[in-house]
């Protein structure tokens, strides 16, 4: 199997490499979480430039391009997380909403009728 | 009676709807001050208030109309300060900018008053003058309504309704923003109560139209209705 490097898998693995680098600077105290990153982005930059195994791997289940087995899955998962985070915030939502509801309704007071100057002058106004 | 950054026009809904207050009708005015900036002045509330009693809440950030009509609907549904439940012959719910005029309150609280549960204000039985954008929107809702929850309303989105306790009790409202009015036609029409749809005017001002609903305000709907009701539990 050899390599194919071309400017469009250079430009995407250099871009894999600059968004770890950022990470990496930006959120070096989580150690896990860039470990986890750092092995998919790996994954995905060997994927890029050998593209011949996500070829053969996509034949061996019956999927002609070795990119749609790779899209495939990867559509499922985001629109599922899509629904997923449109419901959690819509729950959150509503958690929010009781929250400052009921702080409201804690403070809820009557409007007193002012006292002196202009006690009976303004009504109705 | 919702608000929000309406400025001097709650004090002089207020003042307007304090006339018609008194022996005859004790009105006691539900503000939910949705997280207004600034806040709603409450010395001008204090001055105009006449006879009414006003009871504020104030939302510490703004939540939408639809979250203001429920905190507003607890509040008439808890106890009052002396822990005695509240007594009412009919709630009414308004828009605190001055479109709607205090007879015609008084007038779906009478409807409540003489039987119904529900009373609808519809402008468009009432001679305002409704704008033609504004009118064709509203037709479309009409249709939409009548499609997704089997009821027919003239005027589905008039901010003026009126309830009897035991409907109010019903109206739990869960759609924060413009989507509540759908949602209670949809509670209405399942809870099988009885309605009647009461003339009254709308007096278009220019604020009021600003800050009124356009047609993308129909989009943001229609995408808050949609997740309602992809997500909502069954209650």
């Amino acid at each position: 199997m050899k390599p194919e490097i071309t400017p469009a898998a250079l430009a995407l693995v250099a871009l894999l490499v600059v968004l770890f680098a950022v990470d990496l600077v930006r959120h070096g105290k989580s150690r896990r979480l860039l470990a986890v990153q750092g092995v998919v982005f790996a994954t995905g930059a060997v994927l890029i430039v050998y593209p011949e195994i996500a070829t053969r791997l996509a034949h061996a289940v019956g999927i002609g391009r070795g990119v749609d087995f790779v899209i495939y899955p990867l559509v499922i998962w985001l629109v599922r997380e899509s629904l997923l985070t449109r419901r959690r915030r819509r729950d959150d939502e509503a958690r929010f909403t009781e929250l400052v509801r009921a702080v409201a309704i804690e403070r809820v007071r009557p409007i007193e009728r002012q006292r002196g100057a202009h006690s009976s002058a303004d009504v109705a106004s | 009676m919702p608000a929000y950054n309406e400025e001097r026009r709650v004090a002089r809904t207020l003042a307007e709807l304090a006339a018609f207050s008194g022996a005859e009708h004790a009105i006691t005015v539900f503000l939910v001050d949705d997280g207004s900036v600034p806040a709603v002045d409450e010395e001008a509330l204090a001055r105009a208030k006449g006879a009414l009693d006003v009871i504020l809440a104030r939302h510490g950030v703004n939540l939408g109309q639809g979250a203001a009509l429920e905190t507003a609907r607890r509040l008439a549904l808890a106890e009052d300060e002396r822990r005695a439940p509240r007594c009412f012959d009919a709630y009414v719910t308004m828009d605190s900018d001055g479109q709607h005029r205090p007879e015609d309150v008084v007038a779906i609280a009478q409807a409540v008053r003489e039987g119904a549960d529900v009373a609808l204000g519809d402008r468009f039985g009432g001679g305002s003058d409704v704008p033609r954008s504004r009118a064709l929107l509203l037709r479309l809702a009409r249709a939409f309504e009548r499609l997704t929850t089997g009821l027919s309303l003239r005027d589905a989105h008039n901010g003026l309704r009126g309830f009897s306790r035991v409907a109010l009790e019903q109206m739990h409202i869960r759609q924060n923003r413009m989507a509540h009015a759908s949602e209670l036609t949809r509670r209405i029409s399942r809870a099988r109560l009885r309605f009647v749809e009461v003339p009254v005017a709308v007096r278009y001002t220019d604020a009021s139209l600003a800050k009124g609903q356009r047609a993308s305000g129909a989009v943001a709907i229609l995408v808050d209705l949609l997740q309602g009701f992809l997500f909502e539990e069954r209650s």
